[in-house]
């Protein structure tokens, strides 16, 4: 196994488990399949070029990032999937439609041609003898140190509690004063930013256009189906092995072979392990 | 006696009015362009491209004398659709020709439905090799981009060993079988050869296979979003430094996506560039601009070529002396037209047309060479 491969599986096990990490939220917690999942990566990756149309200075991105697809999180969330907690497929139908209505609107503000978001750090960067890119260095680093964060916010803050409480038992946890509205409420729209989140961290290394969420909807479903629903271990299980199988497969045979064997993973686990490795407790 | 007179007045003006249908009967010309799906990015300037051509032409005296009206219909649905929507043009609307840019998918359906009763004329870039009666190509093919372009990049570069990569259907494979034959005849050698499917958007184990085959010269033959997020990749992975990339399908969006800073040495062979320098595509930009606004779509090959296909129509038409599909059959060989594009002449089904190899490094295409007539041999035999 050569340094390049293993720096490549990081790289690509950690932007799918960043990407994954909405989805995780929203679908393994509040049991919304959303598939706008991708659309809010989407709208992250949009966020540069809101900014440039804007005429603001770069380092507003992140904000504007946030709080744009906050915003729109917040709106979805207070319409439309308040009613939908509990009912998996109609929020499947649900935010299919919302999916299809995201995609015309951004065609219709930045039309459907390609948008190109420069890198902020250029230039490759000398790890154990290979040349690697250096903004992927960063990115990863980003996300390892946020999920430290994140894990460790999940085992001792008292909202990660609430959540907990809310997710096994919704009527006990409203009879006992947890507002279950606004955690649920807080929770999807924390997991919509993230989604956002990646695609601005994200938006430098891969093509942006109004069609680019499908494929991270497609390897979050599949990254969730192999890990299971049980919060960050499954997330991040699933990664590994999603990411891991087509980034080794990929280079011991084809790029055919490497998306071969994910989908026959995928499939195997629905049919003989539907929860997942890690399922929810 | 007063019926009488009422008899002989409705005839006289059924007979008017006939008359005057007559006078003004326009020859209906059925254009598909992508309005949706995958390649609907280039309906807008597909439209404007042809709109501004059939004003030409009409201008010019039509067809044969009559003037030319355009019908619309959307080529971005899949090819069952499509072939609908094309037959309700023919029978219903009574559509006397057509131009076409869309996949090959629908141009095989289509052929098949035509069946060579209705003049057809293809104008997208495609794998060649395409011959049926009625149907007349202003594409390009992969001989025409490549056959001059490999030795000339490969002279002017200084580069020999090539990797091939594109997408898994036949226009990247097609194109390819050729490619590998103009490299071996240029003593160059093949570093590898990979095909990608349609659903895979990373690239990191193709640019690792790239940098360590130590190829100095990469031909892409990825297509659209694919391309983009390759070529990104190449750029952050530095291989811009070990390798020349060669496309036959990067267009002016496909550059924007890529980004100024990622396409260093990227170059791209087309029969048409919107900064091509020469005076016919300098003029049809600007009438383009005057017609559309400076915010119009932009144009790039895939737009423009509907402009191409509707000039060869009235061409071959107005050669032949009418759109009887035997007529044009028996006028097509050698005939000769110009366009934006250059100097074109009709060979083998095909156009023998200028192609232009253009530079990306710096965001924006820059014409390097022109080749001038370049006959496809991927066209038919007569």
């Amino acid at each position: 196994m050569s340094t390049i491969l293993l720096i490549n599986i990081a790289w690509q096990v950690s932007t799918l488990a960043l990407v994954t990490l909405g989805l995780a939220i929203v679908f393994g917690k509040l049991k919304i399949m959303n598939m706008a999942h991708g659309e809010f990566v989407m709208i992250g990756a949009y966020a540069p070029i809101i900014t440039s149309s804007l005429g603001l200075a770069t380092w507003l991105q992140l904000p504007i990032c946030i709080i744009t697809v906050s915003l729109v999180a917040l709106i979805l969330e207070r319409t439309i999937i308040r009613h939908l907690y509990g009912r998996m497929f109609d929020s499947l139908l649900a935010t299919w439609g919302v999916s299809i209505l995201l995609r015309e609107i951004v065609e219709l503000v930045f039309g459907r041609s390609y948008q190109s978001v420069p890198q902020p750090v250029t230039g490759t960067i000398d790890i154990f003898g290979t040349d690697y890119p250096a903004y992927r260095v960063v990115i990863f680093l980003f996300v390892i140190f946020g999920f430290i964060v994140l894990a460790w916010w999940n085992k001792r803050s008292k909202v990660a509690t609430q959540l907990k409480a809310m997710v096994e038992n919704p009527e006990l946890a409203q009879a006992i004063g947890i507002n279950t509205g606004r955690l649920s409420a807080g929770a999807f729209v924390f997991g919509c930013a993230t989604a956002g989140l990646a695609g601005l961290l994200l938006a430098p290394t891969v093509q942006v256009e109004p069609m680019m969420g499908l494929d991270y909807l497609l390897k979050s479903f599949f990254a969730l189906v192999v890990g299971g629903l049980g919060g960050l271990d499954g997330l991040a299980v699933g990664s590994s092995i999603i990411a891991g199988t087509q980034s080794i497969v990929s280079v011991a045979y084809s790029q055919t072979a490497g998306y071969l064997a994910v989908l026959v993973l995928s499939i195997f686990f629905l049919w003989l392990k539907p929860d997942g490795i890690r399922a929810s407790s | 006696m007063k019926k009488f007179h009422y008899l002989i007045a409705s005839i006289a003006a059924a007979i008017g009015m006939l008359a005057t249908t007559a006078a003004f009967a326009d020859i209906k010309v059925g254009v598909l362009v992508p309005d949706s799906g995958p390649a609907g990015l280039f309906g807008p300037s597909s439209r404007n491209a042809a709109m501004l051509a059939a004003k030409k032409i009409n201008a010019d005296g039509g067809i044969n004398g009559e003037q030319i009206e355009l019908i619309f219909a959307d080529a971005g649905v899949a090819p069952a659709e499509a072939t609908q929507a094309a037959m309700r043009l023919w029978k219903g609307k009574g559509v006397e020709a057509f131009v076409g840019m869309h996949n090959s998918a629908l141009r095989e359906a289509l052929i098949g439905r035509f069946n060579g009763e209705v003049p057809y004329v293809y104008t997208a870039v495609y794998e060649g090799n395409s011959c049926a009666s009625g149907l007349y190509i202003t594409g390009e093919t992969p001989s025409q981009q490549l056959a001059p372009v490999i030795p000339h990049l490969m002279q002017k570069k200084g580069v020999s060993n090539w990797y091939l990569i594109g997408n898994d259907y036949n226009w990247p494979r097609d194109t390819n079988v050729l490619a590998k034959e103009y490299i071996a005849k240029a003593g160059g050698t093949i570093a590898g050869e990979e095909y990608v499917p349609m659903s895979v958007s990373e690239f990191d184990s193709s640019l690792q296979r790239i940098k360590e085959s130590g190829a100095d010269a990469v031909l892409v033959t990825l297509v659209g979003g694919a391309s983009v997020g390759f070529n990104v990749g190449y750029a952050g992975f530095e291989l811009d430094q070990q390798a020349i990339r060669l496309g036959t399908l990067i267009e002016e969006n496909t550059l924007a996506g890529i980004g100024a800073a990622n396409a260093n040495g990227l170059f791209s062979s087309s029969g048409y560039f919107a900064a091509i320098e020469t005076d016919a595509a300098m003029a049809f930009a600007a009438s383009y601009k005057n017609a559309y606004g400076a915010d119009a779509p932009a144009l790039n090959s895939l737009g423009q070529s509907t402009y191409e296909g509707l000039l060869l129509l009235a061409a071959l038409g107005n050669k032949a002396g009418s759109l009887d599909v035997a007529a044009m059959d028996a006028a097509a060989e050698g005939t000769q037209w110009t366009t934006p594009r250059g100097d074109n002449t009709m060979s083998g089904r095909h156009v023998a047309q200028n192609i232009y190899l253009a530079e990306g490094t710096g965001g924006e295409f820059g014409v390097v060479a022109t080749f001038n007539n370049v006959a496809s041999s991927d066209a038919c035999n007569k």
